[in-house]
């Protein structure tokens, strides 16, 4: 019962073009979850299959334990699609309520709900104005009030920050964080590494419809850190070359490159198999160099992406015709 | 069946709610009725006041072909000219426009010879009529002068007999064939004007959320079937409306008709000729409305469902609005032989029984047995083709792009 979504090796080909390839994850309840990749990696693909918008060719999807898509689990669910779009002659309060009478509601129950939501996003003015009135930025903070309004217990977000100033993406964080908080669930989308990286528990990251890896962020950014990367910085040329014979001893580190851009570091090491941190710190100290900074490099999820999916895969696949159905 | 219900609400209220059809609903029967009445104003105003020119080489009907006219209700200004005036000096007058045309009686024009009429008005249907009828009369008065008649005795034998055709179908003594005629094709073309507008309507409605891209926030929260049916629903709620305020006017139009017709004018006689519809009448066009409407904006939902834009989706319906319009043109073999088999075949057929079938049961052509199978076969082809046109619309709505070929829209029906 902990698990609020499991995907199980879900397959989805328009044509000869395999959207999705075997994909599966899990996400336990309460936690913000995010899915990233490049452009075509096939994020929206997944999502769409989560909501019932397409069914997979193969997999098995299973929501808030036990559910199907679609059917009973689209009132516990809550979207925003990609594709951004509301009813353009509809009043604003009309529209949020109406999605919350569709997603079961009650008319009054849904009208006090909107009211409350337009409050909360700064639109209470704009309540009986037209969605086609609206500039695009507020529209999107209504889509997010039609998504949310009846407090669905599996929210999800298709690259929810795209378009959002730094104002409203900061209101939409705060939003995530309250779900996350009340115990509900969050699975989003993007290819903002900076955003999930601030607000994600788990993710699993994917590209050209495959899983490249998933888990808790923590476990993952752990491992890439037991990879064994060192920034190291010395208190002067003469330390540098007094280190750089220790370094060159393969035993101990089997590559030595520039640091980071933007790292202050004077060079970022690789350890070798087998060797560990101390060794190497030791061996340093022992041969007199005079070390300013010692540091076991914690990759960001930017660069853990990037080391993953390659630089190749990061070039957006076109997407065939049809492929956005 | 909620969520359908909660879509056809959203979709009825929005409709109501605009200027456009508390506008259409209420100009409605007064557009229909300047529609009738607009063209045939315009066809007498035409008429009037003509300026004809009369080349009579007969010598006898000159005088008196100028007074019948400057004293018809027209009020024509013709002049008499000289016998011998060519065509060419007559028809520079008419390009000049000091005239409008000329009569020309040849010297035999009273027994056997043409007498032609050239004129820039000459398509008029009034000019048609008030010259023939105009001519004929002088024509008939000098022949019977001729054969020593007196004025009298020609005013006596050229009264018109008092002949009236009623419509029956032998059950009752019959009404005014006219009325009945009249009021069946006033509500053959509200059925045709009201199931091609929502029908229309749906459409455009199922286009507006593609384009627009909410279908895609619709499909997460709901099934493409409630879709679908509460936006058939909720737009024919509108239209279901409408006709009732219309009919509602119509009905105390005609319950008071003696009262509003002496106060345009007309005599009651002419009032209590026109005939009015018996609730079993009213129960058939209301049952051919509802599944009139069905058929054809099931049909037409699908068309959107299968078009990106607008203007894709004004040539898509093409097809779908031809059948419609054959019905309506069709109307006329209707009224013409409402007993016939020409009548009794177009009211089986689904395009067309819900147009047709309701004129001929007015007319008194079919029997309840006959209205019970149209209303049967038109049931079941309903069935089917929503059937039909949800698959197509549910794969439909989520595809952008290409317009589908047939075959793959055989295709969809299989998924």
């Amino acid at each position: 019962m902990s698990t609020a979504l499991s995907v199980r090796g879900i397959v989805k080909k328009f044509g000869n073009h395999v959207a999705v390839d075997d994909i599966s994850f899990e996400v336990p309840k309460g936690c913000v979850y995010g899915i990233l990749g490049p452009n075509g990696a096939g994020k929206s693909t997944t999502l769409r299959m989560i909501n019932d918008i397409i069914a997979p060719d193969a997999g098995e999807i299973t929501i808030l334990g036990g559910m199907k898509p679609g059917g009973d689990a689209a009132r516990s669910i809550g979207y925003l699609p990609e594709e951004r779009g509301l009813y353009p002659k509809m009043r604003v309060i009309d529209m949020i309520t109406f999605m919350g009478e569709l997603r079961g509601l009650s008319a009054a129950e849904a009208k006090k709900r909107a009211g409350a939501w337009l409050d909360r996003l700064g639109l209470s003015q704009w309540a009986k104005n037209k969605v086609q009135d609206l500039s695009k930025g507020m529209q999107q903070k209504v889509q997010f009030a039609t998504a949310l309004i009846h407090e669905p217990a599996l929210v999800i977000l298709d690259e929810p920050w795209s378009g959002l100033d730094p104002i409203n993406a900061e209101v939409l964080a705060e939003v995530v964080e309250e779900i996350r908080t009340s115990g509900r669930t969050v699975l989003f989308s993007t290819h903002g590494m900076e955003q999930a990286e601030k607000v994600c528990d788990g993710v699993c990251i994917i590209a050209r419809g495959k899983k490249i890896l998933d888990g808790k962020l923590k476990d993952i950014k752990r491992a890439a850190t037991a990879e064994g990367l060192v920034a190291l910085g010395f208190a002067d040329d003469a330390a540098k070359a007094k280190a750089d014979v220790v370094l060159a001893d393969k035993a101990l580190v089997t590559e030595q490159r520039p640091p980071r851009p933007g790292d202050v570091a004077d060079c970022e090491v690789k350890l070798a198999d087998g060797a560990d941190a101390q060794r190497l710190l030791a061996a340093l100290l022992a041969a007199g160099v005079a070390v300013r900074r010692f540091e076991m490099v914690v990759p960001t999820l930017h660069q853990i992406f990037v080391d993953k999916v390659g630089a190749a895969a990061a070039v957006a696949e076109r997407r065939p015709e049809g492929a956005h159905a | 069946m909620r969520e359908t219900l909660v879509i056809a609400k959203r979709e009825f209220l929005e409709r109501v709610k605009t200027k456009w059809f508390v506008a259409m609903t209420i100009l409605g029967p007064i557009l229909m009725v300047a529609l009738i009445l607009i063209p045939a104003l315009l066809a007498g105003r035409g008429a009037e006041g003509a300026k004809i020119d009369i080349i009579d080489q007969t010598g006898k009907l000159g005088p008196a072909l100028v007074q019948a006219f400057t004293a018809g209700d027209e009020h024509w200004k013709a002049t008499v000219v000289d016998p011998a005036a060519t065509d060419e000096q007559e028809l520079a007058r008419v390009r000049t426009k000091a005239i409008n045309g000329f009569i020309r009686v040849p010297a035999d024009g009273l027994t056997k010879g043409e007498i032609v009429y050239r004129g820039d008005n000459a398509t008029n249907q009034t000019v048609g009529y008030t010259l023939k009828a105009t001519i004929t009369a002088v024509v008939y008065s000098e022949r019977g002068a001729e054969r020593g008649l007196t004025r009298e005795q020609l005013a006596q034998m050229l009264t018109p007999p008092n002949v009236h055709a009623f419509h029956t179908t032998g059950a009752t003594a019959g009404e005014s064939g006219g009325g009945t005629f009249l009021i069946g094709y006033i509500i053959a073309f509200i059925l045709y004007m009201v199931i091609t507008l929502y029908g229309i309507n749906v459409m455009r409605s199922v286009v507006t959320e593609k384009t627009s891209r909410v279908v895609e926030l619709m499909v997460a929260a709901t099934k493409p079937r409630s879709m679908m049916s509460g936006k058939i629903l909720g737009v024919g709620g509108v239209g279901l409306a409408q006709v009732a305020v219309w009919f509602l006017f119509g009905g105390i139009a005609l319950a008071y008709r003696v009262e509003i017709l002496q106060a345009l004018g007309a005599g009651a006689n002419a009032a209590t000729a026109l005939p009015s519809l018996s609730v079993i009448e009213l129960g058939v066009i209301i049952a051919y409305f509802i599944l009139g409407y069905l058929f054809y904006s099931t049909l037409y939902a699908a068309i959107g469902a299968t078009v990106s834009s607008e203007q894709d989706s004004q040539q898509a319906q093409m097809p779908v609005t031809m059948f419609l319009v054959i019905g309506m043109v069709s109307m006329t073999a209707i009224t013409g032989d409402p007993r016939g088999s020409t009548s009794a075949i177009m009211t089986l057929v689904p395009m067309w029984s819900p147009m047709l079938m309701p004129l001929r049961y007015i007319l008194g052509g079919a029997t309840p047995a006959e209205v019970a199978m149209s209303l049967g076969i038109l049931a079941v082809a309903t069935f089917l083709i929503a059937r039909a046109a949800a698959k197509i619309y549910r794969v439909g709505i989520l595809m952008y792009g290409k317009r589908p070929g047939l075959g793959e829209l055989v295709r969809w029906l299989r998924y």
